[in-house]
């Protein structure tokens, strides 16, 4: 079995364990759920409805007339019952439409239609409609990335998960294999491209087992068998790997002839082309090291992290008695995080909701919650060694704690993915990542001063 | 804000931290140093014993004043003065008295680490500009002249340390008295770092094996003294000469533990590379052509003013920058075989 990788990248400890046997369920519904209008990279949308609204789910309740925005659709039948800023996962807040959730829920009525009979245009339409965005958690509306100006020859679908904890995509793949690869042939369709390629991690040997399974004898199909690395599942790194093409600095994957697709987003692809279906759900991560009960939830856009830890049981306490803590007292939880542990944004507020990119609910016992310390850089190089983007992650911070942003931006902070290897491997615990944003922030602001 | 949980930690990804940190590191060098000072020991006894004391003390003291005086807090916890006392003890020649050795760990702790910034900031190996310090400032202390050592005739018999060392008698093409394997496993003569290859490349390989440190530097120095050493030959000289080059003297306390010095040494493989063989080079240069001692830490150090520069010429391309063949950018779409 040939197994291919990119250069450089660092290998993370997967803590998959916690959650990779176990099916995609469901939970109860909140009592009230939060949808942010914005949820995606481009133009928040406009709220549609207001206060005293009844709504169902699937409706539209937010747009925007930017081409580079996604609607936002109410997840559950329900009331408006505010239309204002709540808390988002970054920390902003983020203007929101809360709906009192109904006692009664109808059972959403999709309406199904022969997908392989659409047009590329009426395709692309309805994945614009369905609000689709990027749901590994870059969060880019999915029909602007579908509208390359230049040709495309390979659609990749992202299927590596290379986050510690996260096993959704995992899920996904081994309980919705079918839906998976008619959304990938769908992407292909609206592109024209004519091949799709699965890169598949090998430590999710069922996953590519049903896949191959599913696309053998396909013509223009293939799974490429991918080594467990961090980062495998970014894009440049991804199309290294798949293709052995680089994807030059500054540029997207289309200059390269090619669109990468995250394997909930062609999931999506299908249900909006199929069933007419909008993202109004996701299947997240509940995991971590002190999470009482880990596993894959599909859970409705706008449900608060608070009634998921509620549903599922919040910490863990003593491992004998397996008894609910919902309290997260601190000695139990020290972190909880959005996302995965590398790229993923760490909580104090539980109001905060799920939200279309939201892959992974992470409980961190104190044990896990590392130092923030740091002392000065010791040139070990081991940052440089690892950096997957071939940057120099130790001058970036140097010059960036000295305020010499310029000098760091020279060293690449601007094309820095902010993957999290330098601050990973750091044995002076130099918070590298921290660096390069204060660093783009900068520069942004200098360029905007002109 | 409702909801809010302020004992939960907030902080910036990434969430997860590798195992690294310095002061393992330089535990992890204090335990890789620790087969050749136990063979120094068994070696030199008490002249032993009381250098390494003296150096790793002062070194401390050193640390905790320059810093106290700077008003910087204290780094004590970093252990890296523990490991520049050591290194440079190892370094010494028994018999050294206290007060070189504590001059030498001045000017490593002192001036080469703390006024130069701090770990991190230093641009020489300490512990080697410690040992060219005093062997410039107070050459007939270092053990050029070994009846200097006759100073302390309470440690004992002397028979051991005023041995001439490999070196010396290779220079005198007295190679009858040199033994391979006693040099390999433990032999007297020299510095008490320089009296088991054995030991120090097992404490290299050690640090090799927890990945503090990696094989360019040492394999390229260990690699150009091999092969210059074979290719020049001044007059006088024995088979098996190259091996003779690699182990004795500072040559492999000087690759494994001195050059691969995190701070002083080339970010990049390549320039470790360069480095390595540069300092391989000046190695055979010090020892063929010029009458010196001390001609490995002279290489490291003129080797260290260079790593910004050779930092700078082999900086790398960032990724992408650079077109891999025809697989950069395809002229025209094209369909693959079906799988």
């Amino acid at each position: 079995m040939s197994v291919k990788t990119f250069q450089r990248g660092v290998n993370v400890p997967h803590y998959k364990e916690f959650s990779e046997g176990q099916p995609i369920s469901t939970i109860a519904l909140p009592s009230e759920v939060i949808i942010p209008l914005q949820q995606h990279i481009g133009a928040p949308g406009q709220a549609l409805v207001s206060v005293g609204d009844k709504v169902t789910a699937g409706q539209k309740i937010g747009e925007s007339s930017a081409f580079v925005s996604a609607p936002i659709h109410a997840s559950v039948d329900g009331t408006v019952t505010a239309v204002e800023p709540r808390p988002g996962f970054t920390g902003a807040s983020v203007e929101s439409v809360v709906i009192a959730v109904d006692l009664k829920q109808k059972e959403p009525q999709w309406t199904k239609r022969d997908h392989t009979a659409m047009s590329k245009d009426e395709l692309k339409a309805a994945i614009k409609d369905a609000g689709i965005v990027g749901m590994g958690g870059a969060a880019f509306p999915t029909h602007v990335k579908l509208s390359p100006p230049s040709p495309i020859d390979t659609i990749v679908i992202n299927a590596c998960e290379c986050e510690p904890f996260l096993t959704c995509d995992h899920r996904m793949m081994v309980e919705m294999t079918d839906a998976l690869v008619e959304g990938a042939k769908l992407i292909a369709k609206v592109v024209d491209a004519p091949n799709v390629v699965f890169g598949v991690e090998i430590n999710k040997p069922d996953a590519i087992k049903a896949l191959q399974s599913k696309i053998s004898g396909e013509k223009g199909l293939s799974v490429v068998n991918l080594e467990v690395k961090y980062p495998q599942g970014s894009e440049k790194q991804l199309i290294k790997a798949v293709l052995d093409r680089e994807v030059p600095p500054g540029k997207l994957p289309l200059e390269v002839g090619v669109v990468v697709q995250n394997v909930a987003t062609a999931i999506a692809v299908y249900e909006a082309c199929h069933l007419n279906k909008p993202v109004i759900e996701r299947v997240l991560t509940l995991s971590g090291d002190a999470a009482y009960s880990p596993g894959n939830l599909m859970v409705k856009i706008g449900t608060p992290i608070s009634h998921v830890l509620k549903e599922r049981g919040g910490a863990r306490v003593a491992e004998a008695s397996k008894e609910r803590e919902l309290s997260l007292p601190p000695d139990l939880v020290g972190k909880i995080i959005m996302g995965g542990p590398m790229t993923g944004w760490a909580q104090s507020n539980l109001s905060v909701p799920v939200v279309k990119g939201t892959s992974g609910i992470l409980l961190f016992s104190p044990t896990m919650v590392t130092e923030t310390e740091h002392s000065d850089c010791v040139r070990c190089g081991k940052c440089v060694e690892h950096c997957p983007m071939f940057l120099y992650p130790n001058y970036i911070g140097q010059y960036a704690e000295l305020g010499n942003y310029a000098k760091a931006a020279e060293w690449g902070a601007i094309d820095c993915f902010e993957c999290g290897i330098c601050t990973y491997v750091c044995p002076a615990n130099r918070p590298m990542v921290q660096f390069v944003r204060e660093t783009k922030k900068e520069i942004a602001a200098a360029k905007a001063a002109k | 804000m409702p909801g809010q949980d302020m004992r939960l930690t907030i902080s910036t990804s990434p969430h997860l931290h590798s195992q690294d940190t310095v002061p393992m590191a330089m535990k992890d060098v204090l335990i890789a140093l620790l087969p050749v000072t136990v063979i120094s020991i068994y070696m030199y006894r008490f002249y032993a014993v009381f250098l390494i004391a003296v150096c790793m003390l002062s070194a401390i003291v050193f640390e905790l004043v320059f810093r106290k005086v700077m008003k910087k807090e204290a780094t004590l916890f970093d252990c890296s003065a523990l490991v520049t006392g050591l290194l440079l003890a190892l370094c010494l020649r028994p018999g050294t008295a206290w007060w070189v050795a504590v001059l030498a760990t001045f000017f490593a702790v002192g001036i080469a680490k703390e006024l130069m910034g701090g770990l991190g900031w230093n641009r020489f190996n300490p512990a080697l500009f410690g040992l060219v310090a005093i062997t410039l400032l107070a050459p007939l202390y270092v053990g050029i002249n070994p009846s200097f050592a006759l100073v302390r005739p309470s440690f004992g018999s002397l028979d051991v340390i005023t041995q001439a060392t490999p070196l010396a008698l290779m220079k005198q093409g007295a190679f009858g008295q040199l033994s391979l394997s006693q040099m390999l496993i433990a032999s007297p003569g020299g510095a008490l770092g320089e009296t088991s290859a054995l030991a120090l490349i097992i404490g290299g390989i050690y640090l090799l094996y927890k990945k503090h440190i990696s094989w360019h530097i040492p394999i390229s120095i260990i690699g150009t003294v091999l092969v210059v050493s074979a290719i020049w030959t001044p007059a006088g000289i024995a088979a098996g000469i190259p091996l003779f080059h690699v182990m004795a003297g500072g040559v492999l306390i000087g690759a494994f533990f001195m050059a691969t010095d995190w701070v002083t040494s080339p970010i990049t493989t390549k320039g470790q590379i360069i480095f390595g063989i540069a300092i391989g080079i000046l190695v055979m240069i010090f020892r063929n052509g010029l009458a010196s001692t001390e001609g490995v830490a002279f290489s490291i150090l003129i080797m260290n003013a260079f790593v910004p520069m050779i930092d700078r010429l082999t900086r790398r391309p960032k990724f992408g920058e650079i077109a891999f063949g025809e697989a950069a950018v395809p002229a025209k779409p094209s369909v693959s075989k079906s799988s």
